[in-house]
């Protein structure tokens, strides 16, 4: 595609994955601290803002909101304006308003968790006023992308615009049901959800597990489908495997969230239904597994060459692992050992980190020097060494979780010789300590990773070495942003 | 079917529109009858709103985040039934705006931690968790014990509450703040407070003011003990 | 040059934000809502001088290309 006639809006991209790899640092940091808390309490000092109660969803939202969210609004934007050939709609100021207000947005909700302000809803913690605020910038964002999708020169729209709009239209639709409140005044930073109990857990578990399908999935599949065949410079797999892929994908993933309430006071025929879509689901995230990997045929010796199309393949086969797994926790036999345990940890890290961090760096290796317009990364070596190191640190996290999980579901339910319940609760938290410690070291792995990416990327931009032929000594103007 | 997906494609209205219904479906047939269907929450004796004392104790379990470590939901598995005690049903949240019932057990589910220890055992472990659980992950707590308990905007929390749901009458709402001092008064007379909220907790209290760490424990101390399971009304409870 | 209608609608959206920002700093009953509308008019009034110094630097790069009644 030559996209020479049109000044496309790349300013905000850059912004988005500049913020996107701060907060990816971030997010891994806040992580290791909380790793570490567990496996040394005393590390909580004792403070109220350093206790890990607080601290937790300070991690979970630098993770999925800043770090994936900067990720999905810059890759999005850099998609939609190529992939329709029309620059971004409504201008460099609205672009910029979003940009900004959304890290506002973050620094102000990651203050007021620590300040003690939480609605006490996983993934929702965020106070009213703060859901107000975002909602502003998510309708900005709609507008924004939806607009250029309808300014497009390309009669199709392209498959990886189908996902970026079900995102943005599905998270709206979440966040709006799951946090309508009742504020104790409007100028008290405390409200009280509408909904109580059982139905409020529904809501809760519908919005949550959709924030992984819709944000974290859906999001993200946009991205595989523009990066993957770009980096390969293959055409997707199959046309019909994505059609069929996204409409069973939106249709199944909503019904999912029951998954999460087995054997809770939930009536039995919402978590019957949650666990059969669960499992049905499995198929229609395989089918876009199958679509992503098999995009590589023909170009498999590019997987030698390239490392940053390395971490696009391998996340798409931390997804197919991750959705296999997914299904297999939903059945209700299964779950019951391993809900509340490490396991349920294990699996969502092999889906963040595997997955929607993978994704995300094979994304970023492809698209700073593009953005930047640098002939070629600083050093292949070194996205090998993140690579590897990266790898290497999810495997001892998901290893360790699985077993400590596995130990813990166990140990609750194991009975001795007499029939009484064989081990107290503590002992399971003293018996996980060892796994514990190989979790914070794969954590540490991780973040050691993150940095080399991030020294990579800045001497992509910097070093003259990388530009482009015909250019020499490169853009020092670029250098400074 | 692809020649028709062509004119879907083409069209970005449509596809909104058409992705718009493809995920209401789901969501509306396990959420909406939760609210209709009459069985969903049981009819049970006991089930009361939050003494204030307790209300702000839940304020703040949720401010410290503690529903990141603990469950409120002992699920309907044996060896849970045996560990903590009768499974919980849907009533004993029914006032929980919003529910508690966590997503994991780095320590124990509290669902029916009420009355399971004593206020001096609560008080020492939030001092310092080691003290008393050697292998305890805990956070230490101590600060709740310095801190005074904000009641400035008590009543408008409970009227926050009423409007979404919990039934509080005038006369809890206009007896919130006495009913929160004898709460941790173990010298005052309870009796009205006890009509008002039976089975209410009395905390120890004894400093010059009420603390956070009064309200908190007053809040696990009635954790799971408002149903009495062994009471006949209170049979056939699973739908 | 005159100013850009996206600028306009975004300056004003902000000015407003930053509006309430002071309102609620203003009657604000606790920490939460003080920090966040001190913190919002702060952002408002940072964005805005951001908007006002891109658009002259967008005039005064076209008056050094020769653009005369810029």
């Amino acid at each position: 595609m030559s996209d020479r006639a049109i000044a496309y809006n790349e300013d905000i991209v850059k912004k988005f994955v500049v913020a996107s790899m701060f907060w990816g640092v971030v997010a891994f940091l806040v992580g290791v601290v909380l790793a570490a808390q567990l496996t040394w309490p005393a590390l909580n000092l004792g403070l109220p803002f350093t206790n890990f109660g607080r601290l937790r969803p300070v991690h979970t939202s630098a993770a999925i909101f800043a770090f994936g969210g900067c990720a999905l609004f810059g890759t999005s934007f850099h998609i939609v304006q190529r992939t329709c050939r029309a620059r971004l709609f409504g201008g460099e100021a609205l672009a910029n308003f979003i940009f900004w207000g959304y890290q506002f947005f973050i620094v102000m909700a990651a203050l007021s968790y620590v300040m003690g302000f939480s609605q006490g809803q996983e993934y929702a913690e965020p106070e009213w006023h703060l859901d107000l605020f975002l909602t502003l910038i998510w309708v900005l964002y709609a507008v924004v992308f939806i607009g250029t999708v309808m300014l497009r020169e390309e009669p199709h729209i392209y498959v990886a615009n189908w996902f970026f709009m079900a995102f943005i239209l599905t998270v709206a639709v979440l966040h709006l049901c799951n946090n309508i409140a009742m504020p104790v005044s409007l100028y008290t930073a405390k409200s009280y959800n509408i909904a109580a109990g059982v139905q409020n857990a529904m809501i809760q578990w519908w919005y949550g597990h959709n924030a992984v399908g819709f944000f974290l999935t859906a999001g993200f599949l946009g991205m595989m489908y523009y990066f993957i065949p770009k980096a390969a410079d293959r055409p997707v797999y199959s046309y019909r495997i994505s059609i069929v892929h996204f409409w069973s994908l939106v249709f199944m993933y909503i019904w999912a969230g029951p998954h999460h309430l087995h054997w809770t006071a939930l009536p039995d025929w919402t978590q019957t239904l949650g666990m059969a879509f669960s499992i049905m689901l499995w198929m229609p995230s395989w089918g876009g597994m199958i679509n992503g990997i098999m995009t590589l045929s023909g170009a498999w010796d590019k997987l030698r060459t390239d490392p940053g199309l390395r971490f696009s393949v391998t996340a798409v086969g931390f997804y197919g692992m991750a959705t296999f797994e997914g299904p297999v926790m939903s059945i209700r036999a299964v779950n019951a050992l391993s809900h509340y345990t490490d396991w349920g940890i294990g699996h969502v890290h092999s889906g963040a980190l595997g997955w929607v961090a993978f994704i995300t760096f094979g994304a970023f290796y492809y698209l700073v020097p593009v953005l930047w317009k640098r002939e070629r990364l600083y050093s292949t070596r070194l996205v090998s060494w993140h690579y590897w190191i990266a790898t290497l640190g999810i495997v001892f996290y998901i290893a360790a979780m699985w077993v400590a999980g596995i130990m813990q579901g166990l140990m609750w339910r194991a009975y001795d010789n007499h029939g009484f319940l064989q081990y107290a609760f503590v002992e399971s938290v003293a018996a996980v300590h060892p796994y514990y410690v190989i979790r914070l070291l794969g954590g540490l792995l991780f973040l050691s990773g993150m940095l080399i990416m991030v020294y990579n990327l800045i001497q992509t931009v910097r070093d003259p070495a990388t530009a482009r032929r015909g250019e020499a000594g490169g853009d020092l103007a670029m250098a400074k942003a | 079917m692809l020649i028709r997906h062509e004119t879907i494609e083409k069209n970005s209205i449509l596809l909104l529109v058409l992705t718009l219904l493809t995920i209401s479906v789901g969501g509306l047939v396990e959420v909406v009858p939760l609210f209709t269907i009459e069985t969903t929450v049981e009819h049970v004796r006991g089930v009361r709103p939050y003494s204030p004392l307790e209300s702000r104790g839940r304020d703040i379990y949720i401010r410290e985040g503690c529903y990141t470590c603990h469950s409120q939901q002992v699920r309907a598995l044996r060896d849970e039934v045996e560990r903590y005690g009768h499974y919980s049903i849907a009533a004993e949240s029914m006032y929980d705006h919003p529910f508690q019932w966590g997503s994991k057990r780095i320590g124990p589910d509290l669902a029916r931690v009420g009355g399971k220890y004593s206020n001096d055992w609560h008080i020492a472990h939030m001092a310092d968790p080691r003290s008393v659980v050697p292998e305890s992950l805990m956070p230490r707590y101590a600060f709740l014990a310095a801190n005074r308990l904000d009641t400035g905007d008590l009543t408008a929390r409970l009227k926050a509450q009423k409007a979404v749901g919990v039934p509080y009458t005038d006369e809890q709402l206009a007896a919130a703040a006495a009913d929160l001092r004898t709460q941790a008064d173990p010298a005052a007379d309870n009796t009205a407070l006890l009509k008002r909220y039976p089975k209410a907790v009395t905390v120890p209290g004894g400093g010059p003011f009420v603390t956070e760490l009064d309200a908190l424990v007053a809040y696990l101390q009635v954790l799971g003990t408002m149903v009495d399971f062994a009471d006949p009304a209170n049979e056939n409870l699973r739908q | 040059m005159g100013i850009a209608t996206g600028d306009v609608f975004v300056g004003v959206m902000t000015a407003v934000l930053g509006l309430i920002g002071l309102i609620l700093a203003s009657g604000a009953m606790d920490d939460g809502i003080y920090v966040f509308g001190l913190s919002l008019t702060g952002f408002a009034a940072v964005f805005v001088a951001g908007l006002i110094r891109s658009h002259y630097d967008r005039r005064e790069k076209l008056r050094a290309e020769g653009w005369r009644h810029v």
